[in-house]
């Protein structure tokens, strides 16, 4: 790593606009920092040449992004994948036909009336199916229009750490656990009606 | 961001002049020390080095990481009397 060194301020200068690192003049005093944001800026080059499937993940969010306009979309990219998957398969039914619904609404303006009915529907539809998949532990879908610019700008950028969102999911997966194992409770046991 | 140190009030509240390094808030006895021993020995060579660095924040706190092994509050401290110092006597 020692290479560095060689090279001079000038081109130290170019390799630091060609990774698009901040600098200032490469005089004596800055020349050791910049020669170190270079060696970090080309390791993580290396690595993220080697993987490829954050390229994949990407282009999933920015799906997510355009099509949940009328949610308020809990799987934001930040929703820990492990609760994605399955979850992420049923979701792209309703992103469909809501994108169609979103075309139908802006292209027919003099149906104005009418496309702000079609649009109210899944609405409706949103609310039934969530309360009827409240029991399933994962979160809730709220149908909320006006969240959505707040939703966008917010995954862009971490505002919310990972960790507390993982945190709340568990606590409000485990609220949900014990609603529904206090509940069974107080039936009979299903297994025990052979009789 | 908490309150400013005592340190911090006096620095900003005039030109520093020939002050110390160690004058500078987030700069301490050790740290002070270490900064001289690279040649930083007043706090006008450090002010020269953050003007170098364009007042940027994330390069002055790398720099500073890098030369004398501040941490983040220390880090954070230094920067913020240098850029309100530049912003009254600049």
């Amino acid at each position: 790593m020692t290479t560095m060194r060689i090279k001079s301020d000038q081109e130290i200068r170019e390799l630091l606009d060609g990774y698009g690192i901040k600098h200032g003049p490469v005089v004596e005093s800055t020349r050791h920092l910049y020669e170190k944001k270079l060696k970090e800026a080309m390791v993580k080059d290396k690595v993220t040449v080697t993987k490829p499937s954050p390229d994949r993940t990407f282009y999933r969010e920015e799906r997510e992004e355009v099509s949940y306009v009328n949610y308020r979309t809990p799987v934001r990219s930040e929703w820990p994948s492990g609760d994605g998957e399955p979850y992420m398969r049923s979701r792209p039914e309703y992103s469909d036909r809501d994108l169609v619904d979103e075309k139908l609404y802006s292209r027919s303006r003099p149906e104005y009336s009418s496309g702000r009915q079609y649009v109210d529907e899944p609405h409706v539809y949103n609310t039934q199916s969530s309360s009827s998949s409240y029991s399933k532990p994962t979160p809730v879908v709220k149908p909320g229009g006006g969240v959505v610019k707040a939703e966008r700008k917010a995954s862009s950028g971490r505002l919310i750490p990972l960790w507390i969102q993982f945190l709340v999911f568990l606590i409000v997966a485990g609220f949900l656990y014990f609603l529904f194992t206090s509940m069974e409770s107080a039936e009979s046991s299903p297994f025990n009606r052979i009789q | 961001m908490s309150s400013t140190s005592q340190k911090h009030k006096e620095f900003v509240a005039e030109p520093m002049g020939e002050k110390p390094v160690n004058a500078l808030a987030g700069i301490g006895e050790v740290l002070g020390k270490r900064l001289e021993e690279k040649g930083f020995d007043k706090a006008y060579v450090v002010l020269g080095q953050f003007l170098v660095l364009k007042k940027d924040e994330e390069l002055f706190r790398d720099w500073l990481k890098d030369t004398c092994g501040a941490n983040v509050k220390q880090q954070g401290d230094c920067y913020g009397c240098l850029r309100e110092w530049c912003d009254s006597f600049l």
